[in-house]
């Protein structure tokens, strides 16, 4: 079972996949847009990428609300549970 | 039979795949290797990852297929580098030609533009209206010209050409051809030539699309339209329908192609979005007033009313976050527009 902290490290390593930062310089409280600079197609892309790592079904309903890493890591932990209680 | 989708992830490519599957189909979805595939997986259609640069990966994407959409032609996100792009979109789409004729494909629908219809004198451009040589208005026009002539020289299997129009409709992730509209929404006021703007709903693309593999004797090309409207009457009844501010004054045709250009050098710098894209400049400032009849008379294509493709547009960027929700106690429908748009 995958813990708390090996759920962000993990998202954390996603993320610095489809921006130019290292995954130690990207924090929870982190904005896609404003800190990481990544645009709306970036983050679409980077949960797209998320849905397929951890095999979740996200619509792009669910990702239009994300806004930061711990909004990320937050839906990623839902949809796990989700999964899990299926 | 087996389908193969090229793009099927884009807006286009979800509205088709819907199509496909409601007839009872199960295509081959190719991507690219990083893209947004979530409705794709929603959907629990088969995905295959193809790059257009990688012609063994395109040939194993559409070994066995006998049909294949090609919904993934280069679309260079700014005209600065024109030489550049044109290489690219013919290299690319050359990969395709070669890796559907070495997969044993029957036919291929190729989804061009109606960029690549020629004005007419004194009345609407049919089918028939073609430029004799790469129209000398952008790289836009310039490059969905060759491409469109390249798959059309295409003679190791059948290769039939659907132009839409400025595709309107839910999925369009990237705010494409809506970019306009969804500027206006917000309340800003985006800067804009005038000129001919023709749109179709995207699930009637994908409708007609689907017709054009299937038919026993398809048009070898076919423009998809619904009609063609002034894009500065538009822009005002599309503000009514918002309940925004009317949009300022278009702007005279070379001053708002300067400004595009000026524009998309800005944003390749910043990092953002042209306010103003050339190729959107090109398409209104030369855009022409289209007759989609072959469509309807040949493959029994009926568009639907630009009231109801911007209903399915609206609610679904409502729900996405494209445009932002309805303000608290507005009327859910919105006043009708197409008493100010005319049909072609």
């Amino acid at each position: 079972m995958e813990t708390p902290a090996d759920l962000d490290a993990r998202i954390i390593k996603l993320i610095s996949q489809v921006v130019p930062v290292k995954p130690e310089q990207i924090k929870r409280g982190d904005r896609l847009r404003e800190d990481l600079g990544m645009d709306s197609v970036c983050s679409m892309e980077l949960l797209s990428m998320l849905a397929e790592e951890l095999d979740l079904d996200v619509g792009v309903e669910d990702a239009a609300g994300i806004r930061t890493v711990a909004d990320t890591i937050a839906l990623a932990a839902r949809f796990l549970r989700a999964k899990a209680a299926a | 039979m087996t389908t193969a989708v090229l793009g099927a992830a884009g807006f286009l490519g979800v509205n088709l795949v819907d199509a496909l599957v409601a007839q009872g189909e199960r295509p081959r979805c190719v991507r690219r290797p990083r893209t947004n595939v979530l409705a794709l997986r929603q959907r629990k259609v088969p995905m295959v990852t193809a790059d257009a640069e990688r012609p063994d990966e395109l040939r194993e994407a559409l070994l066995g297929a006998d049909t294949v959409f090609h919904l993934a032609g280069h679309y260079p996100r700014h005209c600065l580098e024109p030489a550049l792009s044109l290489e690219t979109g013919l290299r690319q789409l050359r990969h395709v030609l070669d890796a559907a004729a070495a997969a044993g494909v029957k036919r291929l629908v190729y989804v061009s533009s109606t960029a690549t219809v020629a004005p007419a004198a004194g009345r609407p451009s049919t089918e028939a209206d073609v430029f004799q040589q790469a129209p000398p208005y952008g790289l836009y026009h310039a490059l969905k010209w060759q491409m469109e002539q390249l798959a059309l020289a295409e003679r190791r299997f059948e290769v039939v050409v659907a132009c839409p129009a400025a595709c309107l409709g839910p999925h369009d992730l990237r705010v494409g051809t809506s970019a306009l509209l969804v500027a206006l929404a917000r309340g800003l006021d985006p800067p804009h030539p005038d000129g001919w703007v023709s749109w179709v709903d995207a699930r009637d693309v994908a409708a007609a699309l689907v017709r054009l593999a299937r038919a026993a004797a398809p048009p070898r090309r076919v423009i998809l339209s619904a009609g063609t409207v002034g894009l500065h009457p538009l822009l005002l009844a599309l503000a009514r329908r918002y309940s925004v501010a009317p949009p300022s004054p278009p702007l005279p045709a070379a001053k708002a192609i300067a400004l595009a250009d000026a524009e998309e050098a800005r944003a390749r710098v910043d990092g953002d979005r042209a306010r103003l894209s050339r190729e959107i400049a090109d398409l209104i400032v030369w855009g022409v007033e289209l007759d989609a009849t072959l469509a309807r008379t040949s493959l029994g294509v009926v568009f639907r009313p630009l009231d109801e493709t911007l209903d399915a547009f609206d609610a679904w960027a409502r729900r996405v976050g494209t445009l932002p929700p309805h303000p608290k106690g507005a009327p859910w429908k919105h006043p009708p527009i197409s008493t100010h748009a005319s049909s072609s």
